[in-house]
């Protein structure tokens, strides 16, 4: 039988603890089966079902770029009532989890060639972006984008994650790196402010350009003004979505707003998509 | 009865046009032959929805946790139990609610009625004094109200509300009677015999939580079946996660359920556990002299510490 | 294909010759309530049901099934198959016949077919039973059906009123069930007669009505309504409705522990039920019974013919008939119309 919920068995390689709350780690996971990662044919913006058994399963953006065709990295926070992301935690390295996938839609790679691409993103919600960015950056692809700009933050200095990657990315040139705090502590020197408000300052032309927001809903809200007035179209702000999902697939029902499934229609959409939904996305 | 219907109208009017009350919750006639059924009631002119009859069947003090405003409310006996139970457990405030008063001669069983019509289809019902009139698909057939009423209701020694602010009509007898009869009964059965009763009652339970949602004393914000960290329970319809539900349940319940029945009557797969309710609630009032629901100011036994409780379960 | 007729007498024998293939289920009544089990021997069928209490989706979309079981972390082999035996579904009613090309469309979609309903549904004859005594809360005639429908049926079976059942093929399978038995006889013109006003009769019995034409448009506009505060008021937030409902389809998967390991369970789930949408954050998008009432009726009457092109109904009357609050689709749909 061929079986769509069945997970394919992977190992956790490496964890990473990525906060200084510690209730954010990144897993590398590898295939048992080469064959299984090869088959794993997936794109940025997409999520997997992660499964440890007697846990259950919950659906997770893939942080790392479909270029890493060696491993599979999910960014996972954990939730006092999480009951995956909980048992996740409490794993360690060289366990054997499950995944299924790749499911869902993804973010429109193919029309931001030749364009500006913005990526503005919150807090623990950068884990699709972070796929994004490195695949953009990567040799064979970096040529086929013009500018891209990056705006990043978190509630505090402790909170952001990537770390050593955001410093690699402001230290190069081909990419434009805002990195923000809400709020600062004594050794921090960086930027502080609201995502919005960043944006705002920063300012970047919405002329031929593509912007991809995540963030955690609010930030999403109050993103959307300033985006607006530089002169992005509803049609050229793409986001992604979060919801309780099962299936992954379009069957089980929950993950619906209005009559769009995130899972499957989504869960990337574009601002001019979500209007039109009644329900209400953000 | 009729009498009753028309002064609960009366009542309701004044009060919603006196602006003593919000908000009416009564009963208003359902879109089915013989059923009635919740209805909120805002303006003095809708007051004539309001129905009074042997069909009103719900207890609608499960709507006082979500109200806004001062509440009026249509409370038979039962009903007017729970009232008490919620404001002494803190879920409503007395100063809050205006619980009109019915003095209550019991209520139909619809799946009586079923069990009547043996799979008939039921279009049209006429309730009188002592009779229904059942009437579908050639045929046309009286049943007494007496056989048809719920088992909680056969049982019931407080027809009459404990608590109200206005009574409708006049307090009508309360039966004298061993309410415990079946209770002891279906203790006097074998081990096995029970084992094999709760075993097949449950086994029907589809885990739809009717029963437990219209309960008025299942308020918890989580019901520990919903909990996930720690999962207590399995959320499948297995023999054992679904028996056990029930079980906690009728403990959880114990001491504050008033036998109204609602969970039997709500039921879609027509589970009969009541007589497990029934022996909790003989039990708090054999062990600990409390009969649920009939004051405001006797302390809940379960929620209480007296140094001379029975503690023989210790061993 | 001409009619077959088959005496009421001689269906044992050949719903006994049938049994030879295949496990025969059909309604039997037991606690109050009828329901769809297997049967040994047809006296054990209960004719004089209306429709059973449950819907007979389970019968492929069980409540509860084990996807997969696991043992210290290894996941166990695949089960190879689902049924024993094909299935006959013996005097199913139209209607819920009619749900399966509903569900059809959700779990056999082209993007991914569910391998456990698909597997139940090819191996499954449905022989429909007409509905010559359709309830007062039927409304199938409205859900471009009828008491006599025929979608998704292998075979129809009209209680002609008298000593006879008429039996009409309506696939080649259906067809085969009836050409292995000398039992049927072909139908008279007395029968067919017979047939057309049985189904008549029938169909004039159905006096619900709901008007579905418009109707999506109609949710289109009115999601923010106040209509919705007041049709959830009296709603208790148990799951009755879609759990009896013949097409509420949706569900959970979950991992239960077992003596020796665990298993991976797929079990119905209910939008009705506050953590249906609850995420581990705490978030919840549909935070009361209004938002969950009102997902239950666009996700039926809108968002499945968004998708699908159908309304999510057939019209049995299951959820009006037991909600214990008395709410009435009927009703809704009424009053959305009057918006």
């Amino acid at each position: 039988m061929n079986d769509l919920y069945r997970p394919k068995p992977v190992t956790i390689r490496k964890i990473v603890i990525e906060n200084e709350a510690k209730d954010i780690k990144t897993f590398e996971l590898v295939f048992l089966d080469r064959e299984d990662r090869e088959r794993f044919k997936f794109t940025c913006g997409q999520f997997a079902m992660l499964s440890v058994l007697e846990s259950g399963e919950s659906p997770i953006g893939i942080a790392s770029s479909p270029l890493d065709d060696e491993y599979l990295q999910f960014t996972v926070k954990r939730y006092p009532t999480g009951v995956l992301t909980t048992a996740l935690h409490n794993l360690e390295e060289g366990t054997q989890i499950g995944v299924r996938g790749p499911y869902g839609n993804f973010y429109p790679l193919e029309a931001m060639e030749g364009k500006n691409v913005l990526i503005v993103g919150g807090g623990f919600a950068f884990t699709t972006l972070r796929s994004t960015i490195r695949y953009l950056l990567h040799e064979k692809n970096r040529s086929r984008f013009k500018d891209i700009t990056v705006l990043y933050g978190a509630r505090s200095p402790g909170e952001l994650i990537y770390k050593s990657q955001l410093k690699e990315w402001e230290e190069r040139d081909d990419i434009s790196m805002y990195v923000t705090v809400d709020k600062g502590d004594e050794n921090w020197k960086g930027r502080v402010g609201l995502v919005p408000n960043v944006l705002k300052e920063v300012a970047p032309s919405s002329k031929n350009s593509i912007a991809l927001v995540c963030g955690p809903p609010i930030m999403l809200k109050y993103t959307m003004v300033p985006l607006l007035d530089l002169g992005f179209s509803p049609q050229t702000i793409v986001t992604s979505l979060e919801r309780r999902m099962s299936c992954g697939i379009g069957k089980c029902g929950r993950c619906n707003i209005s009559s769009r499934y995130v899972c499957k229609d989504g869960p990337v959409f574009t601002y001019a998509e979500l209007r039109e939904l009644p329900e209400g996305a953000l | 009865m009729q009498e009753n219907q028309k002064h609960l109208r009366e009542a309701a009017e004044k009060l919603l046009s006196d602006k003593k009350v919000d908000v009416i919750i009564g009963y208003e006639r359902g879109t089915l032959p013989l059923r009635t059924r919740p209805v909120f009631i805002r303006e003095p002119d809708e007051t004539k929805k309001l129905v009074w009859n042997s069909r009103c069947e719900n207890n609608l003090s499960f709507y006082l946790k979500t109200a806004k405003g001062k509440v009026g409310i249509v409370a038979k006996g039962c009903d007017a139990r729970s009232i008490v139970g919620l404001i002494k457990e803190r879920q409503v405030k007395r100063e809050d609610i205006f619980i009109i008063g019915v003095p209550c001669p019991g209520i139909i069983d619809r799946k009586k009625i079923e069990d009547t019509l043996e799979g008939r289809d039921l279009q049209e019902g006429v309730e009188s004094d002592s009779q229904v009139i059942l009437k579908g698909e050639g045929f046309e057939e009286k049943a007494d109200k007496d056989k048809l009423l719920h088992s909680s209701c056969t049982t019931c020694t407080h027809r009459n509300p404990v608590l109200y602010d206005t009574l409708i009509g006049k307090e009508i007898p309360e039966p004298k009677m061993d309410e415990y009869s079946d209770v002891e009964e279906f203790s006097s059965k074998k081990d096995n015999e029970r084992w094999t009763y709760f075993n097949d009652e449950t086994s029907r339970c589809i885990r739809c939580y009717a029963c437990r949602n219209a309960c008025p004393s299942c308020y918890c914000p989580q019901c520990f079946v919903d909990q996930s960290l720690p999962t207590w329970f399995g959320r499948t319809p297995h023999p054992s996660d679904t028996l056990i539900f029930h079980m906690i349940r009728t403990l959880h319940t114990a001491g504050r359920c008033v036998d109204c029945g609602t969970c039997s009557r709500v039921c879609p797969m027509n589970v009969e556990l009541q007589i497990l309710n029934k022996k909790a609630e003989k039990d708090v009032k054999e062990l600990y002299g409390y009969e649920v629901g009939t004051n405001l100011e006797e302390l809940p036994p379960m929620a209480t510490f007296k140094i001379d409780d029975p503690q023989e379960f210790i061993k | 294909m001409k009619g077959k007729v088959i005496g009421k007498e001689q269906l044992a024998g050949w719903l006994d010759n049938l049994r030879e293939e295949y496990d025969v289920w059909a309604p039997v009544k037991g606690n109050g309530l009828v329901s769809f089990h297997p049967i040994n021997s047809a006296s054990e069928i209960y004719f004089g049901f209306l429709n059973t209490r449950k819907t007979p989706k389970d019968l492929f979309f069980p409540q509860s099934e084990v996807l997969f079981s696991f043992r210290r972390g290894e996941m166990e082999k695949d089960r190879d198959t689902l049924l024993e035996k094909p299935r006959i579904i013996f005097a199913i009613r139209p209607c819920d016949a009619q749900n399966l090309a509903l569900l059809d469309k959700v779990f056999d979609s082209e993007d991914y077919q569910d391998p456990y309903y698909v597997e139940r549904r090819k191996g499954t004859l449905l022989f429909g039973m007409a509905c010559t005594h359709p309830q007062t809360t039927c409304f199938c005639t409205s859900m471009r059906a009828g008491p006599f429908e025929k979608t998704c049926l292998d075979l129809l079976i009209v209680d002609l009123g008298n000593d006879r059942y008429f039996v009409e093929a309506v696939t080649e399978q259906g067809k085969d069930a009836i050409g292995k038995n000398n039992l049927l006889e072909d139908a008279g013109e007395k029968d067919t007669e017979r047939l057309a006003k049985t189904k008549k009769e029938a169909e004039e019995k159905i006096k619900s009505k709901i008007v579905i034409e418009g109707l999506e448009e109609k949710l289109d506009k009115i999601f923010d309504s106040s209509l919705w505060d007041r049709v959830h008021q009296r709603c208790l937030g148990c799951a009755i409705c879609t759990y009896l409902c013949s097409t509420c389809h949706c569900f959970a998967l979950l991992d239960e522990k077992v003596d020796s390991g665990g298993q991976r369970i797929r079990s119905w789930d209910s939008c009705m039920f506050p953590g249906f949408t609850l995420e581990a954050s705490g978030h919840n998008p549909r935070i009361s019974n209004k938002e969950r009432m009102r997902q239950r009726v666009m996700h039926k009457f809108n968002y499945f013919v968004k998708n699908f092109g159908q309304t999510a109904c057939v019209g049995c009357g299951r959820c009006i008939r037991n909600c214990p609050v008395n709410i009435d689709i009927r009703e809704i749909i009424q009053e959305i119309d009057n918006e």
